[in-house]
């Protein structure tokens, strides 16, 4: 992993972490999340896009446990219908 | 800050290549980032399908449904860690809940992460030492899973790709879902050929 780190802006020794490196960090960062993906970098704070960033997981989480309760009602039913478990199964593998 | 301008020179550039023509290589740059491909997608929601098919068994009819959404979330979370091929910290902690022998690694790489700590606390660390940049720090090490400890770089290389691990999640479990809530074949077959 710290080969990743061994950028052209590194200006001392290699166990240093320079505030660009964060800052690099940072907006990459900032590019995957939708909302901030908009605003040119040099408008949004370091502590904006951990705000987001934090919101955004959160988010994240709340779908994949609502997906999770809607798989597990679905599931559910899905087994007692063996024609669409069939189409699944050959469609997946 | 300086560093903040260079970035922004270099983000720019790539701005400006953002044509509307250009869309198709954005598409493709996208597809090469990790958990944004289609066979990375696959993978996960095969084995997802087969991990779920075991949790239905005889004794889960007779299980509460919160119960049962938990074990989902819980399949869905360890098949995620175990797509990523241990590549990441945060798949590591969670398999590490699954795999008791798992927490040997564990305690090793929480102790690297503490001389990473005071390695770093040397430099002149403006941004970082910031009370609002620390609080935050501290709020998104407790999202990501196993990086409560983890120095500042590491955390956002971990929190990036975990957040691109769950928007694939998503899709994959949204995909499944109407998959199943599809019904006719008409239906199925058409969420796999769009």
């Amino acid at each position: 992993m710290s080969s990743r780190r061994s950028r052209s802006r590194q200006s001392g020794g290699s166990s240093e972490i320079t505030d660009a490196q964060i800052t690099d960090l940072i907006s990459k960062l900032q590019q995957l999340i939708p909302e901030l993906r908009a605003s040119r970098s040099n408008k949004v704070s370091a502590t904006k896009v951990l705000q987001e960033t934090c919101n955004y997981i959160k988010n994240l989480h709340r779908e994949v446990d609502d997906l999770s309760d809607r798989l597990s009602q679905l599931l559910a039913t899905t087994d007692s219908n063996s024609a669409q478990a069939a189409i699944i199964r050959s469609l997946l593998m | 800050m300086d560093s903040t301008h260079s970035n922004t020179f270099q983000e720019s550039n790539h701005k400006k290549r953002r044509k509307i023509g250009d869309l198709t290589t954005d598409q493709n740059s996208l597809n090469l980032m990790p958990w944004r491909s289609e066979s990375d997608q696959n993978t996960y929601s095969k084995k997802l399908i087969e991990a779920l098919r075991r949790i239905n068994s005889p004794e889960t009819t007779t299980t509460t449904k919160p119960r049962v959404a938990g074990q989902v979330r819980e399949t869905a979370d360890r098949v995620l860690a175990s797509t990523a091929k241990g590549r990441t910290r945060w798949s590591r902690a969670i398999l590490g809940k699954w795999k008791k022998l798992r927490r040997h690694h564990r305690k090793v790489k929480k102790a690297k992460a503490g001389s990473g700590l005071n390695r770093a606390g040397i430099e002149k660390e403006r941004l970082r030492r910031l009370p609002a940049v620390q609080k935050k720090t501290r709020v998104l090490g407790r999202l990501v899973p196993g990086c409560r400890k983890v120095p500042l770089p590491n955390l956002l290389e971990e929190a990036t790709d975990y957040i691109s691990a769950l928007e694939m999640q998503v899709r994959a479990m949204t995909a499944l879902a109407d998959l199943l809530a599809g019904g006719t074949s008409a239906g199925i077959a058409g969420q796999v050929l769009s």
